[in-house]
């Protein structure tokens, strides 16, 4: 099956037009233009720095080494502003909390099974670190009383979410929906509108 | 890292903690205490009270508040709306962006117990003016005349204390007042007196792969019943409304008026009838007389403590706020029932991936409807369930992808390119009440000082044997339309059931008008009424259940 290819800049020449309505332009704008560097305000910078390492292999962008889609950043001021998104696991604590206590997890984690930091480790074994997350029984103290696999599904889900809100993400799967002015009016299969790409 | 107690998670403006007491204070600093001035002592401020009692308070305006509040106010009471969110102005406000709409949900945290843990937010919750309405996917069947007696038909569950004949007016009236969209005639159900007030919506691709599936199976399929204008439609009182441009971004609030969300009609028609809207407005207590009547209600609008006195209160907060408001005032408890019988349909989703080019953010999400399925002949369960096709919008999607098939590195990024060649299908299915489900009050404390709800559900042997049967069916229905890289999402949506109806006060919360058995003059209007789930979505039966309960209160008064 072809896999959408976009021209570079699509989503920012459809920004451009009249087919982008002005709510949607700010909400998207605001993204493109996110400065690429940040200063963490919850987050102890070492803190902060373990959790950029974990989004790069949660989410590896090879194909963009000098401008990664930031994702850190957005944890780092939801939990600067206390923000929540209407629910928790009562099994894990309040997300400040999770956050702390499991990016120290993660160290323990590559400690037991590498004996180094997280972030001394190779990309091969960081993942291993991860898998052994996501698998549900890390080892390491901090998991005796944080839910390993609820952590990782939140952890996982939150930089999820904010990768694929980034126009540049959406440009990558080829959508193009913010473009949604006036109508569509090719919704069945295999049809698209003038503005989609093929 | 900052010191954890600098900030309280959810409070934006933290204050220092500050004792009350002087002599407390004194204690616990162990200075001398402070010799007492010689002045009077600062009375406690009283609150202000609105001049005037009303007719009516109506607290929270989604598909449970609005409906009756028109009525109301049309048949000349004089009604106040207490709405904990603000009122938007969609057009200039929504954009076509997740992120950017996730005001709309009730982002306070509710927390998620039990062995299948409800997600509220986005999946189960609304604030705003219009409520959840500003966010639901407009999907409007109605129940089959038999969801509403599942124990006479099952020897389990419960009976509603109205009959479906008693109810088949308001659905009329409501599918006729939204303008919604869907099949003349209806393929499944008794023979309606009339059709729906459009032709249906258009199919988008995924309705169009279902149809090409089941055709296969045998199970017969229809274009949907949808709140959402195929046409332009001109409403008494209201005016003309758009019809809908195939955005598919209804669960992220409809940016032009073709979704009948409750700000675009019931609301308006409310207003011209005199109804006074109070956004902002978030109720901490319910107040009393003696004789145990509700009196008037205390809220909070912009920071700022009110109080509205009424003669009548129609709670309508939804299946979460209702029962808290409950709890919190240590109202209408006597039955014991409530936060009880928290029920949640059963919502399992089945993804596939086709050669074809699918797109599947465009058009109406849930084109397409099954209701063959509403009595399986091989059934193992109690019940039964809906088919329903499904588009998704791309984060809503990535986000489910991560939490469901538990894809992370490379393989995410790579089975997400497949985005425009994904399409679903997903169930709405009944639910039956146990002991083990229910909501409480938690000792942990949100942001406005208030104990957070928590949420308890597991889902038992028969929603897990329906899940089960519906998962079959739906994967036998993407292979036969011909999709590879088949997954199921487990799912649960909508909260059901935490101050139901019944004709005891014995076991029930309140009557079948919807009035409270221990307090004559509050009225509760939402799903948390509902004695069963029904295998339908509720939005569609709120409203008539609202239409119904303002008919029989305004009977009430002659």
């Amino acid at each position: 099956m072809p896999v959408p290819v976009y021209p570079s800049g699509t989503v920012r020449v459809l920004l451009g037009t009249e087919h982008v309505s002005e709510a949607t332009r700010a909400a998207v704008q605001s993204r493109l233009d996110a400065p690429a560097a940040y200063v963490p305000q919850f987050l102890a910078p070492d803190t902060y720095a373990l959790l950029e390492a974990v989004a790069a292999r949660l989410f590896p962008q090879p194909d963009r080494p000098t401008q990664p889609i930031p994702l850190a950043p957005a944890v780092d001021q939801r939990l600067t502003e206390g923000r929540a998104d209407g629910w928790r696991y009562d099994a894990l604590p309040p997300d400040r909390e999770a956050y702390r206590l499991g990016l120290g997890g993660i160290q323990e984690i590559a400690q037991a099974l590498f004996q180094a930091d997280f972030m001394a480790l190779n990309p091969g074994q960081q993942d291993a670190v991860l898998q052994a997350l996501a698998d549900g029984h890390p080892p390491g103290p901090a998991w005796e009383t944080l839910a390993a696999g609820r952590f990782f599904e939140e952890l996982l889900a939150e930089l999820t979410e904010t990768y694929y809100a980034h126009p540049l993400a959406q440009e990558e799967i080829g959508y193009v929906g913010m473009a949604d002015l006036p109508s569509w009016t090719k919704i069945g299969l295999n049809e698209k509108d003038d503005r989609e790409v093929s | 890292m900052p010191d954890e107690e600098v900030l309280e998670e959810g409070v934006l403006s933290p204050v220092q903690p500050e004792i009350q007491d002087p002599l407390l204070r004194a204690l616990l600093a162990d200075e001398p205490a402070p010799a007492p001035l010689d002045i009077p002592a600062e009375q406690p401020q009283a609150i202000p009270a609105e001049a005037d009692e009303v007719d009516c308070v109506v607290i929270g305006l989604g598909a449970g508040g609005a409906p009756l509040l028109a009525r109301l106010a049309m048949a000349g009471l004089k009604v106040v709306a207490l709405e904990a969110g603000p009122w938007h102005n969609p057009e200039q406000d929504f954009a076509t962006d997740e992120k950017a709409q996730d005001f709309l949900f009730w982002n306070d945290e509710r927390l998620a117990a039990g062995s299948d843990p409800l997600a509220m937010g986005k999946n189960n919750s609304g604030t705003g003016v219009g409520g959840s309405t500003l966010h639901y996917t407009a999907y409007t069947p109605r129940p089959l005349p038999d969801d509403l007696h599942v124990k006479r038909d099952f020897g389990q569950g419960e009976d509603w204390p109205v009959s479906y004949e008693e109810l088949e007016p308001y659905y009329e009236e409501v599918e006729q007042f939204l303008g919604i969209s869907g099949p003349t005639p209806y393929p499944w159900g008794p023979a309606r007196r009339k059709g729906y007030a459009l032709p249906p919506l258009p199919l988008n691709s995924a309705a169009q792969l279902m149809v090409r599936g089941a055709e296969k199976l045998g199970i017969r399929t229809s274009p949907a019943a949808n709140a959402a204008l195929s046409a332009r439609y001109y409403q008494e009182g209201i005016g003309w409304r758009e019809a809908c441009t195939n955005r598919g971004f209804c669960q992220a609030g409809c940016s032009n008026g073709a979704k009948a969300s409750m700000d675009v009609t019931f609301i308006p028609l409310a207003v011209q009838h005199g109804a006074n809207i109070r956004p902002n407005s978030f109720v901490t207590e319910i107040e009393r007389d003696a004789r145990g009547y509700v009196t008037g209600v205390v809220y909070i609008q912009n920071g700022e403590q009110k109080r509205q006195c009424c003669r009548h209160l129609f709670l309508c907060g939804g299946s979460v706020e209702t029962p808290r408001l409950l709890l919190l005032n240590e109202l209408a408890l006597t039955s014991g029932q409530v936060g009880r019988n928290l029920m949640a349909h059963p919502g399992v989703q089945v993804w596939g991936t086709f050669e074809d080019m699918v797109r599947p953010n465009k058009g109406i999400p849930g084109g397409l409807i099954s209701q063959d399925t509403h009595r399986p002949k091989d059934a193992d369960f109690i019940g039964g369930y809906l088919l329903q096709s499904i588009g998704v919008m791309p984060v809503t999607f990535a986000g489910q992808v991560a939490r469901g098939r538990k894809l992370w590195g490379q393989p995410l990024r790579d089975y997400m390119r497949q985005y425009n060649h994904i399409a679903g299908i997903n169930i709405l299915g009944d639910c039956l009440p146990h002991a083990d489900n229910f909501m409480e009050l938690a000792e942990e404390k949100d942001a406005r000082g208030l104990p957070k709800p928590r949420l308890h559900f597991t889902a038992q042997e028969n929603e897990q044997r329906m899940n089960a049967h519906a998962e079959k069916t739906m994967r036998a229905i993407w292979e036969a339309a011909g999709a590879t890289d088949i997954w199921a999402f487990q799912r649960y949506a909508h909260v059901i059931g935490t101050a139901r109806m019944g004709k005891s006060g014995d076991d029930a919360v309140v009557d079948a008008n919807g009035r409270a058995f221990d307090v004559p003059n509050l009225y509760i209007s939402d799903n948390s009424t509902f004695p069963s789930a029904l295998s339908v979505n509720p939005a569609l039966t709120i409203m008539a259940l609202s239409l119904r309960t303002a008919d029989k209160f305004l009977e009430s008064l002659k």
